[in-house]
């Protein structure tokens, strides 16, 4: 290959931990991305697929990796007319004079230097902890992006500030799986993540025993993509091939139901509970589950009968009573019912998506859990296969959650750790700062304060550590007064970001600090902004470990110089070390290329591969376990014997009773001891049956995107073109696309194409319609994601933001989890030529509808 | 001899769009000599989606189709062309010379699948070349082909008989996306969306769907046979446009019924209630 040409391999997932995904090789010349193509896993190395046999046929792994869209996208991103390619300050923003906190969100910006950057940010830093303790400074560093090691893209800020006498942490909550976090966790233990843990070996043996699969919630053509690229859809295909019928229960036909579905059950948002309710009720009264296994493996069963009888209430939970709550006719729910208890059958989810995200969806993921147990969870055929993250958490895991890395199908031999390289804070363990506020919380912790919740919210924690309860401020601990963001997407994935945009501005806020490669969300309510390279642009190690078909560590090789001034979060945490003095100590001593090293020297597969071998190649593609069929399928050994392989409850069962939260919450109505329907309570009431949906008659129903990893990709251009992805309005804004079914158009007056505001108390989101038999009639259905353009910050979005308007509250009253579905709202379609005469300086914005916002809209405009 | 051909599998189809992203990954910006000048960077489609919602609430699903330059034996881009800026290679591959067919927008409309587009800024026609110039250099398939995660898109050499294509080719279940325009296209089909009827039966005197229950269509020159699954459902797929159908349905102890439907496009007949 000539000098000025090279092909290099990089992992390019959303994921943004230490573990990386969807690797690519990624063809340069003279310093330009030519290429970005799948990866041959045989390029260089000699490697046979693994197989999986069933019923008489092989599904053979590719021996490329099957990448998502977002990858194929990524110059666009790379490109994007959204880059912040200069250190920013907001223009009325003076750290000597008047600071205008209530203008961040509304100013424009100038151009400084990285020096004048630093000296601001380093005299700011001292200043304030100074002024008002080390816990005067908010660190929102832990999110989803880039995946990064010696560069990592978040965190970068903790390691120099824990040298600097501590600060304030944003935990990070379990953001996409809540219900199972917080409700299923109580039934089946699966520490830490309390969604189906034990995934070993899950693949084969549905191949071989389920006869259906019941998709309940979930999108394996869109969730899955963003950390395991399309193996998935090939599974799908295959379980066809293999006679499984495959079910779809969702408010939509989503992408994986479009091509997939034998059959479509669509459900009212959030109404899942009530489903599982009157299917139980059909199995206690049909006399059709496993009650062998239920006397032998669950705690609490006779509480779970009497209420699903109506012994408790005085309510049958019958499939009539079923079907005024969730839209299914109750002929349905019994069809369903029955197919589930005749055969095999096992739930398939990526994360639960918007029933795990709702207001009260413990008891959505607590009651699909009780089901499962009722059919014998863990005997052949009969699990939950989770279609995401596989084995995300196994690296970090102590040894005593002894699941470890588990993966539904053949797994890799060995799966690298870089964490001992990465410069940001990967692993997080008990060593919690003196402050921290969940990210659930940070609104209120920031607009009214004092405040306190149950829970760290930090997802690879114990159960038991939901009943801890934190306040903020903590004891001699001090409010918050900077903020230093590298995470700055609150605005369009967290809960009622009006809200959170209000505290931003407010005055007890003297600084805030955005570090990112784009000038997008929370970053346009920063007051200094550093630019920050993506990962073509730096050297760097990466590991693959997501991919199902072979695990890959890369030399993640610089491709093209850094666009304009961007330095890596590393490098700029490193610049401003230095003007604290504090750089050699920052850096450990070490050089990039140093830490590279230490990455690979304690990855753990030196017995594989030489650091001269992989230098040399790039790259080293981890062979698969050719014992991979000794590890326990699925929860096998549980099923067998319950009393030798106990689950992490308290009492080493299913606990349909969980006599732990009768201890702690006796009086919680919300998420009582035993799951129940919850109408409505004292923290939401967010259901058609109320007076609010007199006012706000559709259900939202909110996905994990399409053509986005949240807030990640929404600037590709070439993505953008995409029907689904964006509807172009007449004033050629390319609009979030919402879906609303053919009979609320009507009524509603609103046509495919037509710009739409959605909104409730909290605010309105504009939108573009797209009109389709895809979506159940009453439910407004919009992927989170977009980038937040504020017409009117705090009260009215153009970006598509549709988290501006979820629910401030949490999942219930003790259960701190992020409500970002299942929530009431209205739509109309709006005059756009009186909402230009409304808001000129809105309308008038310099715009790209190939990226959505620009850096150049950061400036003021020449009149 | 070899002669390129590709098959898109449409049951295979996801809608992921990575062949279309792909193909803008290759060409957008990357100058490609004598194969291809650069596409600009957004509104070309060589590779295109088209989207198809079929059926009606809750009966729905959707299809996918490819699109791309069928690479026809018959190619009217080549006749329309001037001075032999349009032209086949040995190996079946239809070329546009960005030098030669400058200024020609005739090309454009010489294609009656509009898989040909006009590029503004270089004033050139322009369209898909099943990535000849990596071909060249030793790669396989096209990127699109190598970016399809489902195995949607195959690619080979029609004259080599051992290879999957010749033998999809060979087996008869292959067709033109416009048979019609009788241009004898390299780029062939499996499956593509014809039309369905389904419905839902159910007992009336009782809330519960029919299951097992025998229901049989009848138009358009034949007669088939299907039975409700446990939800009640039944499905007959890949039925002719246009065509008058009856669907007669029987279960023992309920009168028949019988419901007519013309398939001007999928159609759910929704719940079909029968009664004692």
């Amino acid at each position: 290959m000539p000098e000025n040409e090279k092909t290099v391999v990089k992992g390019l997932s959303g994921g943004g931990v230490t573990e990386d995904s969807n690797c690519v090789q990624v063809d340069v010349k003279n310093g330009k991305i030519i290429r970005i193509r799948p990866f041959h896993f045989d390029w260089k190395y000699e490697r046979k697929p693994w197989q999986i046999k069933a019923r008489g046929q092989v599904f053979e792994a590719s021996m490329k990796t099957l990448i998502p869209p977002f990858t194929l996208a990524y110059k666009n991103r790379v490109n994007s007319p959204n880059r912040t390619l200069y250190p920013l300050k907001r223009v009325d923003w003076d750290p000597k004079g008047e600071r205008n906190p209530q203008n961040r969100g509304k100013s424009k910006y100038e151009r400084i230097s990285w020096d004048e950057a630093t000296d601001i940010i380093a005299s700011e830093i001292k200043r304030v902890q100074k002024k008002y303790g080390p816990t005067a400074v908010l660190l929102q560093a832990d999110g989803h992006g880039e995946t990064k090691v010696v560069h990592a893209a978040h965190g970068c800020s903790r390691r120099l500030l824990s040298m600097m006498g501590g600060y304030t942490w944003q935990t990070r909550n379990p953001d996409s799986w809540e219900g199972w976090y917080w409700g299923a966790k109580h039934v089946w233990g699966c520490e830490p993540v309390g969604k189906a843990a034990y995934q070993s070996n899950i693949v084969p043996d549905i191949a071989e025993h389920t006869n259906l699969l019941l998709y309940i919630g979930c999108d394996p053509e869109t969730t899955t993509w963003g950390w395991g690229g399309q193996t998935v859809s090939r599974l799908c295909y295959w379980f066809t091939d293999l006679g499984i019928k495959q079910v779809y229960v969702c408010p939509d036909l989503n992408y994986g139901a479009a091509v997939h579905a034998d059959k479509w059950i669509p459900i009212l948002p959030n109404t899942d509970a009530a489903m599982y309710l009157a299917i139980a009720y059909q199995w206690l009264t049909e006399d059709t589950f496993d009650k062998e296994y239920v006397k032998t493996h669950v705690v609490g069963f006779d509480k779970f009968e009497a209420y699903v009888l109506g012994k408790e209430d005085g309510v049958p939970k019958t499939p009539k009573w079923a079907s005024t709550k969730t839209g299914v006719p109750s002929r349905i729910i019994k069809a369903l019912a029955k197919a589930w208890a005749k055969a095999p059958t096992t739930t398939v989810h990526a994360n639960g998506g918007n029933m795990s995200r709702a207001p009260y969806c413990t008891e959505n993921m607590r009651l699909e859990v009780c089901l499962l147990g009722m059919q014998g969870l863990g005997k052949p055929g009969r699990h939950m296969f989770t279609t995401i993250e596989w084995g995300l958490f196994g690296n970090m895991n102590p040894p005593e959650w002894t699941f470890g890395k588990t993966i539904p199908v053949p797994r890799h031999a060995a799966y690298p750790n870089l964490v001992p390289a990465n410069r940001g804070f990967a692993v997080v363990g008990s060593d919690l700062p003196a402050q921290i506020i969940s990210k659930v919380m940070i609104s209120e912790a920031l607009n009214n304060p004092p405040i306190s919740w149950y829970g760290s919210t930090l997802c690879r924690t114990l159960t038991e550590e939901q009943f801890t309860q934190y306040k903020y401020p903590a004891d001699g601990c001090s409010e918050i007064h900077m903020i230093w963001t590298d995470t700055p997407a609150l605005m369009t994935c967290w809960n009622d970001a009006n809200y959170t945009s209000r505290g931003y501005r407010n005055p007890k806020i003297e600084f805030m600090l955005a570090q990112h490669p784009w000038v997008e969300n929370d970053c346009q309510f920063a007051d200094i902004i550093l630019p920050v390279t993506t990962k073509f642009e730096n050297e760097d190690i990466g590991i693959d470990n997501f991919t199902a078909e072979f695990g890959t560590l890369y030399l993640d090789q610089k491709c093209i110089e850094p666009r304009g001034e961007s330095r890596s979060d590393y490098e700029a945490v490193c610049a401003i070390a230095e003007k604290l003095g504090l750089l050699e100590k920052y850096t450990g001593g070490k050089t990039v290329d140093e830490w590279i090293r230490v990455g690979f020297d304690n990855c753990g597969i030196k017995h594989l591969v030489s650091w001269e071998e992989f230098k040399e190649k790039g790259h080293y593609v981890i062979p698969n376990d050719p014992d991979w069929q000794k590890y326990d399928i699925g929860l096998r050994k549980f099923a067998d014997d319950p009393v030798k392989n106990p689950i992490s409850t308290p009492t080493g069962k299913l606990e349909y009773y969980s006599q732990r939260l009768a201890d702690h919450f006796p009086d919680d109505k919300e998420r009582p001891p035993l799951p129940h329907w919850i109408e409505r309570g004292e923290t939401h009431d967010e259901r058609l049956s109320g007076d609010r949906a007199k006012k706000y008659p559709f259900l939202c129903l909110s996905n994990h995107p399409r053509w986005r990893v949240h807030s990640q990709h929404d600037d590709m251009q070439w993505l953008r073109e995409i029907p689904t992805c964006k509807i172009i309005g007449p004033d050629g804004y390319a609009y979030q696309t919402m879906w609303i079914n053919p009979a609320d158009a009507a009524k509603k007056g609103i046509r495919t194409g037509d710009v739409v505001k959605v909104f409730n108390d909290r605010g309105g989101v504009l939108l573009g319609a797209y009109v389709n038999e895809r979506i159940m009639p009453g439910v407004i259905y919009v992927d989170h994601g977009a980038r937040y353009d504020a017409i009117v910050p705090g009260e009215l979005d153009r970006g598509g933001a549709i988290n501006t308007i979820t629910p401030r509250k949490t999942v219930s009253k003790n259960a701190t989890g992020m409500v970002s579905g299942g929530f009431l709202l209205d739509v109309e379609r709006v005059n756009l030529d009186e909402l230009q005469k409304q808001y000129p300086e809105a309308f008038k914005q310099p715009y790209n509808s190939g990226s959505g916002l620009t850096l150049e809209r950061m400036f003021k405009q020449d009149e | 001899m070899t002669r390129y051909g590709m098959i898109i599998d449409i049951t295979k189809c996801t809608g992921c769009y990575n062949c279309f992203l792909t193909c803008r990954d290759e060409f957008a910006g990357n100058d490609n000599g004598n194969y291809a000048a650069a596409q600009p960077m957004s509104g070309m489609n060589w590779m295109k989606l088209i989207e198809k919602e079929r059926g009606q609430y809750p009966k729905v699903k959707v299809s996918y189709t490819p699109v791309t330059c069928m690479h026809c034996e018959n190619a009217g881009c080549i006749k329309a062309a001037q001075g032999g800026a349009v032209y086949r290679r040995p190996d079946g591959i239809v070329i546009i010379d960005p030098v030669k067919a400058k200024g020609q927008k005739q090309i454009v409309n010489a294609c009656p699948y509009r898989v040909i587009e006009w590029n503004e800024e270089k004033q050139v026609a322009q369209k898909c070349i099943l990535c000849a110039h990596l071909l060249d250099k030793g790669e396989k398939v096209p990127r699109c082909v190598e970016s399809c995660p489902t195995g949607a898109l195959i690619f080979g050499n029609l004259d080599d008989p051992k290879s999957e294509i010749a033998k999809l080719m060979a087996s008869g279940t292959t067709e033109a996306l416009h048979p019609e325009f009788g241009l004898k296209e390299k780029v062939r089909y499996i499956s593509l969306a014809k039309k369905f009827i389904a419905g839902t039966v159910i007992y009336g005197d009782i809330d519960e769907v029919a299951g097992n229950v025998k229901v049989s269509l009848s138009g358009d020159g034949q007669t088939r046979l299907a039975k409700t699954n446990g939800f009640g459902d039944f499905e007959f797929e890949g039925l002719a446009d246009n065509a008058d159908y009856t669907v007669m349905i029987e279960a023992s102890g309920y009168k028949a019924k019988s419901v007519k439907a013309k398939t001007l496009k999928d159609t759910y007949l929704g719940e079909i209630v029968l009664k004692k």
